[in-house]
């Protein structure tokens, strides 16, 4: 048990989750992307959230670019996986319209402050 | 073989001629030698992925494998002919942070031909994918959804692998020893936005640490025992 | 216990994908014996990863816990008022403390953390320390400065050798 210190895990072989190589990986990406934005205007139609087809678009990119600098491809495989579970429960609306605005508009939620005086303001 | 006249007392009741302990474990010599055997001849057969065979509880046969061998050794369990273990009564996780693959699976199996049971232990990690044993046992189905979402192990060629305990949008896995005890978020009906918002959690009242445990040890007289006696495989 | 306590402190460089090695885990790295390297021959069906396990983007904790978060690793101290040690040998992680307030109806105390009262036990600190990089948090260890049990005994005081009687003045 001991022996094994970070440093020392930098090149392993390992079961791969669903990609075998970067490109592969890649574009599992792209086809989620792709997805979800054909999905958007349905998406926004059957849910009947106050929000544009735009705006959806525009945190659909936010949410991938979140994970741009992720590298490892298992990682990214386990982010896809995720993400195609999300567009199968929003798709079939299984998913309620208060699923989608508190995930992905977190709009009741007052922003943390990050200068210092707002953070003075909050009491903090 | 079972007695029904069942004395409760706590120091020693008296059926038939023989004088036992009420409250001991009464373990039969007989019924251990078949399931160690049983172990040892699991293991003669697929050397490739047993790596241990242990009897723990005095009674419970424990067949430790490689993750590589879930589906041959579940496979071959049920369908031999002197095991049929036809029943998987349940699979859980357990999350031992400590060990490099931190999760151990287990599959608790039940062979109603044999009236026998035998745990099947296997260990994973965060990103290493498990088969699935739904090709092998249905009733997998649930039980491998269960442990995707409570611990966030992944299994390859699940049918339908999505999430079965939390709600839609859920992010985290809930039986992970990280995963703080109140969760990230809370639920609460807003009369402004008139819908169901979730709001990072507030606790009224912060959950105090109360420092129970003993610091003596409590067994030492106990300590050389382990909790699961190993069956000699060879190797 | 005693309160000096040397503390070895990772440097903030961690969110790097591939991040280099701070000081403090090559001096824990340089502690132990080597591994061997990874044998040339793969196995079929497995892919080759380089650099750190960074679970941070899907270990299910929200990013801004992750980004701003400090774990402490340290061994607790014994209970003052019982001379057992059995339960301290594990090395616990637990999160820096963030600020509380007293709730105005009843007086308690409230918090806004819900990771104040995560505490995650291991067997050694390098165990620790690895849990922390994979998961993406800045840790801290605190080594515990060994304590050497003094030897007591009622007849020293009266021994004819031993300079046992000291004045206070």
């Amino acid at each position: 048990m001991a022996n094994r210190v970070a440093i020392q895990k930098t090149v392993r072989h390992v079961k791969p989750l669903i990609s075998q190589n970067n490109q592969e990986a890649r574009s599992r990406v792209f086809g989620l992307y792709k997805a979800w934005y054909r999905q958007i205007p349905y998406i926004v139609m059957d849910y009947d959230i106050p929000k544009s087809v735009e705006q959806c678009r525009a945190k659909l990119r936010e949410k991938f670019e979140e994970n741009r600098h992720v590298k490892d491809i298992r990682v990214i495989d386990a982010l896809v996986i995720k993400g195609q579970q999300e567009l199968k429960e929003t798709v079939n609306i299984w998913k309620q319209k208060h699923h989608l605005m508190s995930q992905y508009f977190k709009e009741t939620q007052e922003p943390k402050p990050k200068d210092f005086l707002s953070k003075f303001l909050a009491g903090q | 073989m079972f007695s029904f006249r069942i004395i409760r007392s706590a120091s020693a009741a008296i059926t038939g001629n023989v004088v036992r302990r009420a409250t001991s474990l009464k373990v039969d010599p007989s019924q251990k030698k078949s399931l160690s055997d049983f172990g040892k001849y699991v293991a003669d057969c697929m050397p490739k992925y047993v790596q241990k065979v242990q009897i723990s509880s005095g009674n419970e046969l424990e067949i430790l494998i490689a993750p590589e061998g879930v589906v041959p050794v579940l496979q071959f369990l049920k369908d031999h002919h002197n095991a049929q273990f036809a029943v998987v009564s349940d699979i859980t996780a357990i999350d031992v942070p400590s060990r490099h693959y931190r999760f151990e699976l287990i599959y608790n199996l039940l062979s109603l031909r044999y009236n026998s049971r035998i745990r099947v232990k296997t260990y994973t990690d965060e990103l290493t994918p498990v088969d699935s044993c739904v090709e092998v046992f249905k009733g997998a189905n649930w039980y491998e959804r269960e442990i995707w979402d409570m611990y966030g192990v992944f299994f390859s060629n699940h049918p339908d692998l999505r999430r079965i305990l939390t709600d839609y949008g859920f992010e985290g896995h809930p039986f992970r020893k990280d995963f703080p005890l109140s969760g990230y978020v809370e639920v609460r009906y807003d009369d402004e936005a008139k819908r169901v918002v979730v709001e990072p959690v507030e606790l009224a009242q912060e959950f105090r640490k109360f420092d129970l445990e003993s610091p003596w040890e409590q067994f030492p007289a106990h300590r050389s025992k382990p909790a699961a006696e190993d069956v000699a495989i060879d190797k | 216990m005693a309160s000096l306590m040397f503390r070895t402190v990772r440097s903030i460089s961690q969110k790097a994908p591939h991040r280099q090695l701070s000081v403090a885990s090559a001096r824990l790295a340089s502690d132990l014996p080597a591994k061997s390297a990874p044998s040339a021959a793969q196995v079929p069906g497995t892919i080759t990863v380089e650099g750190w396990e960074d679970l941070s983007a899907i270990n299910g904790h929200p990013a801004e816990e992750l980004v701003t978060r400090r774990v402490r690793v340290y061994q607790p101290a014994k209970n003052a008022m019982q001379s057992g040690t059995h339960k301290y040998h594990n090395w616990v992680l637990e999160f820096d403390t963030q600020e509380r307030w007293e709730n105005p109806l009843m007086g308690w105390a409230s918090t806004g953390d819900p990771l104040s009262n995560v505490q995650v036990e291991f067997a050694t600190k390098e165990e620790a320390i690895e849990f922390c990089e994979k998961n993406g948090w800045d840790w801290s260890v605190d080594i515990k400065t060994p304590v050497k049990p003094r030897v007591k005994s009622y007849g020293a005081n009266f021994s004819w050798n031993k300079n046992t009687r000291t004045s206070t003045k």
